[in-house]
This record gives structure tokens, sequence and C-alpha cells, in this order.
């Protein structure tokens, strides 16, 4: 399993967004499928919302990732619509948990994906200069993006450490674990943080001047398309969430 | 080090990023845990003590105004993005510019008062639980169709709308246990290897 979120050079494959589209496109299924409410409307725009990370994902190049996708999203769908009202008891609970469950947090997974592993740290920091975010949020933000793999690198590296010398759950040790644990994990990340700081002040992040930035960001076609349907849909919602469209809901 | 301390510079700013990217996979990793209900309000105990232990050692490298609160924001943020609610994000900024004025109060430096600073932090947990007290009704039609009329159940049994002030109460009471945690932790490890 790669550990590489934010890859640092590009692919290009296919069809280019804008970091910003695909941020929004995030965040609208972040807030409508995942915590969105269902029944009426929902029945047509939860499935819409699932298909564009799972066009995109395919488009990119992810042919077999988009297609297990479909797979398992049709699955629980159906699941959920059919099977879960003839069942009863456990086996209704554990069907149900699973079906809401996958089918609420794969379009996001998905989403979130292809974000992170179509975009480059630089990609995003332009479409966030772009959007006039203060520079005390940039640089944080992408430092972060960053050393997100380089935790859990790290975290399952000294898991791995540890469970040798008996440091694990039911093990002879269990009650060190948070420290045996975690205090390594800390020195290590932070090693590697000064190392990062240190090579970025290289490259003039502190620099008073303006960085300039060579990433080509915009908004194209497609762009345009996916931001008018998010907002379309946030505009639903909220007419619905008022009581108007009362034929919809 | 940069003679003019009052501004925050580049290297705080990374800092910040540095701490808050261990902070969030720390509480993430735990975070799964509460699929089982009992744990959901349990949460306001466990992640403020453990995520003690980075907070502390976050603390002694900020000396200046304002980084704290920026962790509370990237919270907020990575929260919004997780599907999680726009609750966080209001909590994390008050939270944050509270511990920060706990912090300044200590001149950066007290011990006392930087555990203290990690209970007022703490509070930021609150705005994961915010839906489910302004807008209960929403939240729990939601999370039947999400996890099943029996989750759902259990969990708006054990959240009554008084449980809003007890987890307030918590999550500081178990931020000051983690900062306990933490301290001693620095003391015994983090001194030692001359980081903290």
């Amino acid at each position: 399993m790669s550990w590489e979120l934010l890859s640092a050079s590009k692919k290009s494959k296919g069809v280019t967004l804008d970091p910003r589209t695909k941020l929004i496109v995030l965040i609208t299924i972040c807030f409508l499928v995942l915590g969105g409410e269902g029944g009426g409307l929902a029945l047509v725009t939860k499935p819409m919302l699932t298909a564009i990370p799972i066009l995109l994902l395919f488009c990119f190049g992810k042919k077999k990732a988009a297609l297990v996708c479909v797979i398992i999203y049709v699955t629980c769908y159906l699941g959920e619509q059919f099977v879960v009202p003839v069942t009863t008891g456990a086996t209704n609970f554990v069907l149900l948990f699973l079906c809401g469950f996958i089918s609420r947090v794969l379009p996001g997974l998905a989403m979130g994906y292809y974000t992170v592993r179509t975009t480059t740290v630089s990609e995003l920091v332009a479409a966030m200069q772009r959007i006039h975010l203060t520079e005390k949020l940039i640089i944080p933000l992408s430092v972060m993006f960053r050393f997100f793999p380089t935790v859990g690198e790290e975290y399952h590296a000294i898991g791995d450490a540890m469970r040798m010398r008996g440091i694990r759950f039911g093990g002879k040790k269990t009650v060190k674990m948070l420290e045996y644990r975690f205090v390594p994990m800390m020195i290590c990340s932070i090693k590697i943080g000064e190392e990062l700081s240190a090579a970025a002040l290289t490259r003039g992040l502190g620099a008073p001047v303006r960085r300039t930035n060579i990433c080509k960001i915009g908004f194209k076609a497609l762009d345009i398309v996916l931001i008018t349907f998010c907002a379309v849909l946030f505009i639903l919602t909220i007419l619905r969430k008022i009581g108007l469209l009362g034929v919809l809901a | 080090m940069n003679t003019k301390t009052a501004r925050i510079g580049a290297k705080d700013l990374v800092t910040v990023g540095i701490y808050s990217a261990i902070y969030l996979v720390i509480t993430c990793a735990l975070a799964f845990l509460s699929l089982i209900p009992i744990m959901y309000p349990l949460m306001t105990i466990i992640c403020p003590i453990v995520g003690g232990i980075p907070f502390m050692l976050f603390l002694t490298k900020t000396k200046k105004f304002g980084m704290i609160t920026i962790m509370g924001i990237l919270m907020g943020l990575v929260m919004l993005l997780t599907g999680m609610g726009y609750w966080s994000l209001i909590t994390g900024v008050i939270a944050g510019l509270l511990a920060d004025l706990v912090w300044k109060a200590g001149r950066y430096s007290s011990a006392k008062m930087s555990i203290v600073t990690n209970g007022v932090f703490s509070l930021w947990y609150i705005g994961n639980y915010m839906a489910v007290f302004v807008t209960r009704e929403a939240y729990f039609q939601h999370a039947v169709e999400s996890y099943g009329q029996a989750w759902a159940d259990t969990i708006q049994t054990y959240l009554p709308n008084w449980m809003a002030v007890v987890l307030l109460i918590v999550c500081f009471i178990s931020g000051l246990v983690g900062g306990l945690i933490g301290k001693s932790l620095l003391k015994k490890h983090f001194k030692k290897a001359g980081i903290a």
C-alpha cells in the first residue's frame, strides 16, 4: 500500500480539474452524502454525487479502482433498498449498518483519494493563494497534508518494532503501549519535521516577498459545469430545508 | 531563532502544521472506535488524554500569540472535509483563541498554565457533538439512515441535552489529565533527548 498522499510530481493523464473545483466537489459530497438527509430529492442526488468521483477516477486511469467502487456501491445501494426491508433482528441491524455506512462513506473516500492523488502540493498552494487565503493558513495546511503520510508510515513502523518486543494489545506490556508507541513516533516525526522546515526555508518559504508559482491553474468548461452542479444541489437542499419545494421532499 | 519574536514566522507555521498532523493522526485512529455507541461520548475522555501528549510538546515550541488559534482552525477545516460538520470550525477558533490567551498569561513557559492550556484547547472536541444538540432531529434522522435504528437509539439515550454541559466539563478535565500525562512524558523522554 502506498502512503503517498499529495504527489510531488505531476502525472498528467486525461482530464485535469482545478484544485478549487476538487475541493468544492469534496465539500459538497461531505455535506450532502455523508451528512445529508435521505429521502425524496436525495434519492437522485446521492447516486449522482457518487458517480462524479467514480467517473473522475476512471478518467484518471484508475479503471480497476473505479470498477471496484461501482460494484461495492451498487451492491450496497441495492442491499439497502431491497434486502434490508425484508430482514429482521440482528441480520437487519448488521446489514443496515454495513450498507448504510459504506454507501455514505464511499463517495467521500473516492473523491478524497482522487483529490490527493491528482493534486500536487504546488498546485494546492497556488489554488489557495488564488482564493486569497492568508499565508498563516496556507503554510500549515500544506505542511500538514505533506506530513500525514509520514506520520502514518512512522506509526506503522514503530508499531511493528514494538510488537516484536511484546508491546501490543493482549501482550504483557499493554499498559505501556501509549508511552512506548507515541514517544518514539513523535521523536521521529519531529526530526523529520525539522528537516522539512529547513528545506522549505532554504527554498524561500519565509521570505518577505510574494512567492511565484509555476503551476497553471484555472477554471475550464468542466470545472464550471461541476461547480454549477454543486451550487444547484446546495440551493435545492437549502430550499428544501426552509420548507419550499414540498413536492420534492 | 529570529529575534523579532512578535510575529509568527514561516518556521512557526511549519511547526503548527507538523504538530497538527501528529495530533490528527492520533485522534483519527481513535475516532474509529466511536462506531461502538458507548464509545461515542467517551471520545471526549480518550481523545484529549491521548492528544495531550503531542499537544504538550507543541506548547514547548509555541512562543507566539496565535499559533494555537491556527491549530484550532486547522482542526475545524479537517473536520469539515471529513464530514463531521461545520461546528468544529467554530469551536476550534474559540477554543484555540482561549487557549492562546491562557498560554499567553502563562508567559509561554509556565508548567501549570500549559496543563490548563491543554484543558482549554480540548474544548474544541465539543464541536463534533454540537450537531446532536443543536439540530437533534435532523441528526438522528440521518443517523437512523446511516447506522441503523439501534445505533441511533443508543446514542439518543446517551446524549440528552444536558449532556452538552457535562461533555464540555469532561473535555476540560480529561484535557487536564492529558496535560499532566504529557508533561510527565515530556520530563521523562523529551527533555533528555533535547527536544523539549
